[in-house]
């Protein structure tokens, strides 16, 4: 029979897809809701140019029939399409050979911890104060010295709900904001920073244009750097790209479909003895923080590094069991995926990994971008620095230099970490889509290419 | 209550002009998607995606306003029409240059490109779908290469997108479009040595399921898989120092996108893209300047039937066409919305692309590519006394102004006295884009002309664009390899 409703609340497209999975005699399923709200603010050239809002409410469906897998995402939730796309799933699943890497889903029910600094109220009605801000934060970065900044501030509001047919049920509410602004001197002297968290109590834009704002005047004057080895002092937002790639390599899906160079390595010294590394859920005002996976698994926090040693990998209740372990809590619809990277601090300033480095030919990278692989089976890679780079000597920055590349191996990244600043900083940006926690990173002998002479 | 869509559209306009909106777009998106995803032979899942929602754009007090929503009622309508009006005229007031969209021809049009019947989408069976990528798995598996293939990971999705744009200028563009996409990893390794080496296939065209057969795709795996086996058995070192190399269709296309397709986008050369994708080496008062040889020139064109980049109007309901990036050597044409042009006082070339709904449209590329010159390829490698012939690549990356660039080469081949010899290991061209374009001295003729299919990456949030790149065969003269 035709259910007909009108504009569907969360309750009523829960029961309709419910009533619909069993009635299609899928014996397991998990289905997630989330309505959110959604808002941004670009600038460039020192001003505005959009702003935008996004009002949306989605239904995402993973469901087991046979052994054989099938999932559908809804951005239509009027209850024709709910039924009409679960009658073709039902199709698709008929079509479907079995999975034989499905080994179901994690049974409930289950009690969630609590995570402290997940939502805000203040983020929900925020756009006044939001482009009083970012106006803030541009002449920052003008009384520093820039001519011209661009940037964008994202912020939102989401409500989760999950219920799978092994007992767990599970709702979350959160907020979060992630800015960049970059500055300009001039078309090559740039400086960039973000700043990102959940509450709106942190937000400091006008700290994060200053930052940029002085990046770029240091950059100004800046001559083609030499190719050649080097050591090299990645900040946070760098580290949290090619470092951090390592940890997030740790993942079984990616090993099995040759996107990771970290097969067979578990038990094996990959990094210097001082890095310790975790996969956190649980840290407040962790833009990956949640207390459930997508299994409605509960969450946690579990050691992917220690002392250099490769420890383990995230997993879901399928790859976990295939691989004799239990699940992490890490599950993504398809795969496992990170919550937020943790990287354990060292004891160092800046001032002490120029000093520690001074010996030696050193640059410092601010930012990079457009990291790629030759081949992700054995890490080999390159990746562009971007905005501010700085020769150090003598154990202080010394010039402004350019057009350099980084060309190496994830092997070479993460053992040859030579030292670890004690500040860390959380980066979501452009290039990091995974939350991660990290310092600024010495690393020694690394290859630096370059396309001018 | 809901509403229907279409009216909702049609409403929006109306409900803008009353707000004092002096431009307002409404675009209505129904986007219905399927994917197929294999894993070494296993199926990992079979999904659905359903979607539909509708995007306002509102010009007011020389600022822009955007909001989506999808869930079809009145009020969630007059929300979304109130807040990008409010947010246009609160950003414009702040803003000292008014932003503004160029004057253009307004158009009524409806058109389609769509598969063969039977092969829609929405019309073939799951069955033959998953079959035939299983069948895909199994000879990539199973080819003889004196390699083993232990990684194989393959996805399909197909989609079929109705779209309904409306402007208060009285534009209305109707169209529907569906668009199958292939993608494989595979990695090869040497039994022997350990030595690996990994290929990317992206395969994407308008249409529907007809595009495997189109592309051949079974023997075209079958000769990729082969190769790949080949390059981690046979490949030797590549050579160093000052040389030639005469690149193929994969790797022109992608430079022409990066080198080329990139740096003229109207917004990068305005700094609207400053903070995520970057700015651009060219510069407005550049046109007209010369930037490569002779022998180069670089065309994106929408309208090339049954591309992957394929649209007749772009999502501003410009009529599309031909845009000459470089012609001969000099820089002509950019890619333009009707913002960008209007900064310069300009006209659009029609290079508005919004990806979904809730994106706002930016100028983007299309399908980029290499004019055909008039030379043989044996022709061009005769000439060459040492150089690499570079069929394709792997890795390749290029700075935000895209100035100074990096491409890999996956299957390459030494060339000694113009005689085409062993296999080469990962030959690198690392060079800037003047340097680029300036060295080529060889084109070669039409009938070597193919394109591969892409997903650019741009915009914030981010709008993965379909699009196709490609060329003939070009020769790059004394290119430094360190």
């Amino acid at each position: 029979m035709k259910v007909m409703v009108d504009k569907l609340d969360t309750e009523n497209v829960i029961d309709l897809t419910i009533k619909k999975l069993q009635e299609l005699s899928f014996e397991d399923y998990i289905l997630q809701t989330e309505r959110s709200n959604k808002s941004q603010i670009r600038f460039a050239d020192n001003q505005i140019t959009i702003v935008k809002n996004w009002a949306s409410m989605d239904l995402g469906i993973f469901a087991v029939k046979n052994q054989k897998t099938v999932a559908v995402e809804l951005q239509d939730l009027t209850s024709e399409t709910i039924l009409s796309s679960l009658d073709s799933l039902d199709k698709l699943v008929t079509s479907l050979p079995p999975n034989q890497n499905y080994m179901g889903i994690s049974d409930g029910p289950f009690s969630y911890p609590f995570i402290d600094e997940l939502s805000d109220p203040d983020l929900i009605d925020f756009h006044e104060q939001a482009l009083d801000k970012v106006t803030a934060s541009i002449n920052a970065a003008q009384e520093e010295g820039a001519k011209r900044s661009a940037g964008v501030l994202y912020w939102d509001a989401i409500k989760v709900q999950l219920i799978s047919s092994r007992g767990a049920r599970a709702k979350a509410h959160s907020t979060k904001y992630e800015y960049t602004i970059r500055s300009f001197i001039d078309d090559t002297s740039s400086g960039a920073e973000i700043d990102v968290g959940r509450l709106s109590s942190r937000i400091d834009l006008e700290e994060a244009g200053k930052k940029a704002g002085r990046i770029a005047k240091m950059a100004v004057g800046g001559i083609n750097g030499s190719p050649g080895k080097y050591n090299v002092i990645l900040a946070p937002k760098v580290a949290g790209d090619i470092v951090a790639a390592t940890p997030a390599a740790a993942n079984p899906f990616s090993v099995e479909i040759g996107l990771s160079w970290l097969k067979d390595k578990i038990g094996e010294q990959i990094g210097p003895e001082f890095i310790s590394v975790y996969d956190d859920a649980l840290l407040p005002n962790g833009l990956g923080s949640k207390s459930f996976d997508d299994e409605g698994h509960p969450t946690g926090r579990n050691v992917l590094v220690e002392k250099g040693i490769l420890k383990g990998f995230i997993h879901n209740t399928s790859t976990a069991r295939k691989a004799g372990t239990v699940s992490t809590g890490n599950a993504g619809l398809v795969y496992p995926q990170n919550t937020n990277i943790f990287f354990e601090p060292g004891d160092h300033s800046f001032e002490e990994l120029m000093e520690i480095s001074k010996d030696k030919p050193t640059i410092y990278l601010t930012n990079n971008w457009y990291t790629r692989f030759t081949n992700y089976a054995d890490g080999i890679f390159s990746t562009i620095p971007r905005d501010g780079m700085f020769l150090i000597e003598n154990g202080e920055i010394s010039k402004p230099v350019r057009e350099l590349r980084i060309s190496d191996t994830m092997f070479n990244i993460f053992g040859n970490i030579k030292a670890m600043g004690k500040d860390i900083k959380q980066i979501k940006s452009w290039e990091v889509s995974t939350p991660t926690f990290i310092p600024a990173v010495l690393l020694e002998n690394i290859n630096i290419t370059a396309a001018t002479s | 209550m809901t509403a229907e869509p279409i009216d909702l559209v049609e409403k929006a306009i109306e409900k803008g002009e009353k707000l004092g909106a002096e431009y307002i777009e409404a675009r209505l998106v129904d986007l219905k998607s399927n994917t197929s995803i294999l894993k070494s032979g296993v199926p990992e899942l079979g999904a659905i995606f359903r979607s539909k929602g509708i995007g306002i754009r509102v010009l007011k007090d020389g600022g822009v306003g955007f909001a989506s929503f999808n869930e079809m009622t009145k009020d969630e309508m007059n929300i979304a029409v109130s807040f990008a009006t409010k947010m246009a005229e609160a950003s414009g007031d702040k803003r000292t240059n008014k932003i503004a969209f160029s004057e253009e021809e307004i158009h009524i049009a409806t058109y389609q490109a769509v598969g063969q019947s039977g092969k829609r989408p929405l019309e073939l069976s799951p069955e033959e779908k998953i079959s035939r990528l299983i069948n895909l798995d199994k000879i990539a598996a199973e080819v003889e290469t004196g390699a083993i293939v232990p990684f194989r990971f393959f996805q399909m999705i197909d989609q079929t997108e109705k779209k309904l744009i409306i402007t208060n200028e009285g534009a209305r563009i109707e169209c529907e479009t569906d668009l199958l996409q292939l993608f494989g990893l595979i990695v090869a390794v040497n039994p022997t040595t350990g030595s690996k080496e990994q290929l990317m296939i992206q395969k994407g065209k308008a249409g529907g399921y007809e595009a495997l057969d189109f592309w051949k795709i079974e023997d075209h795996i079958e000769k990729e898989v082969t190769t790949l086996g080949k390059i981690v058995t046979e490949a030797k070192e590549a050579p160093k120092g000052t040389i030639d190399y005469v690149v193929g269709p994969n790797v022109i296309g992608i430079m022409c996108h990066e080198n080329q397709g990139h740096p003229s986008e109207g917004d990068r050369i305005l700094g609207r893209e400053g903070a995520q994708a970057g700015e651009s080496y060219l510069k407005q008062d550049m046109i007209g300047e010369k930037i490569g040889s002779d022998k180069v020139t670089i065309i994106d064109d929408p309208t090339l039937v049954g591309s992957y980049g394929y649209y007749q109007y772009d999502d501003e309901g410009i009529k599309a066409g031909p845009r000459y990036l470089l012609k001969e050597g000099i820089f002509q044409d950019m890619l333009h919305n009707r913002e960008s042009a209007a900064f310069m006082q300009t006209k659009s070339t029609a290079a508005a692309r919004a990806i979904g709904y809730n994106r706002e449209p930016i100028p983007r590329m299309a399908n980029t590519y290499l004019a055909p010159g008039d030379f043989e390829l044996e022709e061009m490698i005769e000439d060459v006394k040492l150089g690499i012939l570079m069929h394709n690549f792997t890795e390749w990356n290029i700075d935000d102004r895209r100035y100074q660039s990096k491409y890999v080469g996956l299957e390459a081949y030494l060339i000694e006295n113009g005689e085409v010899k062993h296999m080469v290991r990962r030959p690198v061209v690392e060079t800037t884009t003047p340097k680029l374009w300036g060295s080529v001295d060889a084109v070669a003729k039409k009938s070597l002309l193919e394109f591969d299919a892409a997903t650019c990456g741009k915009g914030d949030p981010m709008q993965g664009a379909p699009v196709y790149h490609g060329g003939s065969f070009m020769r790059i003269r004394n290119v430094e390899v360190r």
